[in-house]
This record gives structure tokens, C-alpha cells and sequence, in this order.
């Protein structure tokens, strides 16, 4: 998978939407693809310093909770930490920070913050792109 | 057979088997062998896609007791 290119956009920021973003992200670049991900919208609570620790179950799924523990799924701190390990290229949406007043001091170390064209620009020779 | 490295990935849940088994791949030389011991299920499939896709060879695999073993030659 080297010479492999992903881009994603996690939109979503529940705690299902991490998982599904982190774990796809992690496994592709494990699999030496070059990973990037945009964080827009409420994706942006999955790389927000103190949201990305204790993001919400989507309602009505709050029983999933223990399922969590009991698969011994890690935790979205660990995942995220993977991802700069991994070298992931994290992008958080500028636009979203203006309207949510967020500073690049407000996220988790080592991510970039840039615009639409920003994630275009990379996206645009990506072999897989996703959207969560 | 001749293994360069066993990787205890056992209680450990998606995507974590593959990351720590890229990790300890990383820190082998071409034509070392990896043993990974690893119970979640889905890591028969996924290790087999990941040795594929990183162009390793998956020289064996077997299932015992519940724990997954696979052995991995480093491309």
C-alpha cells in the first residue's frame, strides 16, 4: 500500500464517528498509505484537546457504553496519539474554528489548521476517499 | 521455523493488532520472521490483508484455544 493515498473528511463528532475515522485511518496507514484527514464541523470534537477525551454516544446508544469496556476497544486518546505516531495528517477546519471561536491551541498537538482547498489540494491524487 | 520476534497482541481489539504488528515490523530486517499471537477474530482476516498489502509473506497461521497465531516473513 505504499504509493497509496487516503483522504477522509470526519464531519461527525460522536463517539462512533471517532471510532469509525481513527480506525480506518490507523489501519491504512499501518499499510503504509499516506493518510489525511480534514476535521470539519463536529468532526472537529474528535481532535478538540478536551472533547476527543469524553465524546458523547449518538443518543439512544448510551448502552453501548459497556461494550466499549468490554471488547477492550481503546480509547479515542490512545487512537489519536496513534495517528500522530502514524504520521496522519490531521487538518482542522479554519472556517469551523471561526464560527466556533477555536485557536490551533484548543486541539491536540501536531495537527495543521487550512481550508477547503487545503483538503482538496491533497485529496485531489487520492486512491480511497471516505467521508464519516 | 525460525522467528526473529513474537508480538503479544492478545486482548488487544481492532485496529490495535495491526499497528503494533506494523511497529515490530518496522524494527525487523528483510527476511525475519514475526510470530503474532492475537485473539481478536477479526485479525485472521485482517492480518492476512495487511501482510498482502505491506508485501510481507504470511508463512503460516493457525487458531488454538482461541488465540490466533501467525507467522509473517519481512519482505
Amino acid at each position: 500500500m505504499a504509493n497509496t493515498k487516503v483522504a477522509i473528511i470526519a464531519a461527525n463528532g460522536s463517539l462512533f464517528d471517532a471510532y469509525k475515522v481513527f480506525n480506518v485511518a490507523s489501519a491504512a496507514a499501518a499499510s503504509d498509505a499516506e493518510v489525511g484527514i480534514f476535521f470539519t464541523f463536529e468532526g472537529l470534537n474528535l481532535i478538540h484537546k478536551e472533547a476527543h477525551k469524553n465524546l458523547p454516544l449518538p443518543e439512544g446508544k448510551e448502552h453501548f457504553q459497556e461494550g466499549f469496556q468490554k471488547a477492550n476497544v481503546p480509547s479515542i486518546e490512545e487512537l489519536v496519539s496513534m495517528a500522530e505516531e502514524l504520521n496522519i495528517k490531521m487538518i482542522a477546519c479554519q472556517m469551523t474554528m471561526d464560527v466556533m471561536s477555536l485557536e490551533k491551541d484548543d486541539f491536540v498537538d501536531g495537527i495543521e489548521v487550512g481550508g477547503a482547498a487545503t483538503f482538496i489540494d491533497f485529496a485531489k491524487d487520492a486512491h480511497i476517499t471516505l467521508s464519516f | 521455523m525460525d522467528v526473529t520476534k513474537v508480538l503479544d497482541a492478545k486482548g488487544l481489539a481492532c485496529p490495535m493488532p495491526i499497528v503494533r504488528t506494523k511497529k515490530a515490523m518496522d524494527e525487523l530486517n528483510s527476511g525475519d520472521v514475526l510470530e503474532v499471537h492475537a485473539t481478536d477474530k477479526g485479525a485472521k482476516s485482517d492480518l492476512a490483508a495487511w501482510t498482502k498489502s505491506s508485501g510481507h509473506e504470511l508463512l503460516k497461521d493457525t487458531e488454538e484455544d482461541e488465540v490466533l497465531k501467525f507467522w509473517i516473513k519481512k519482505a
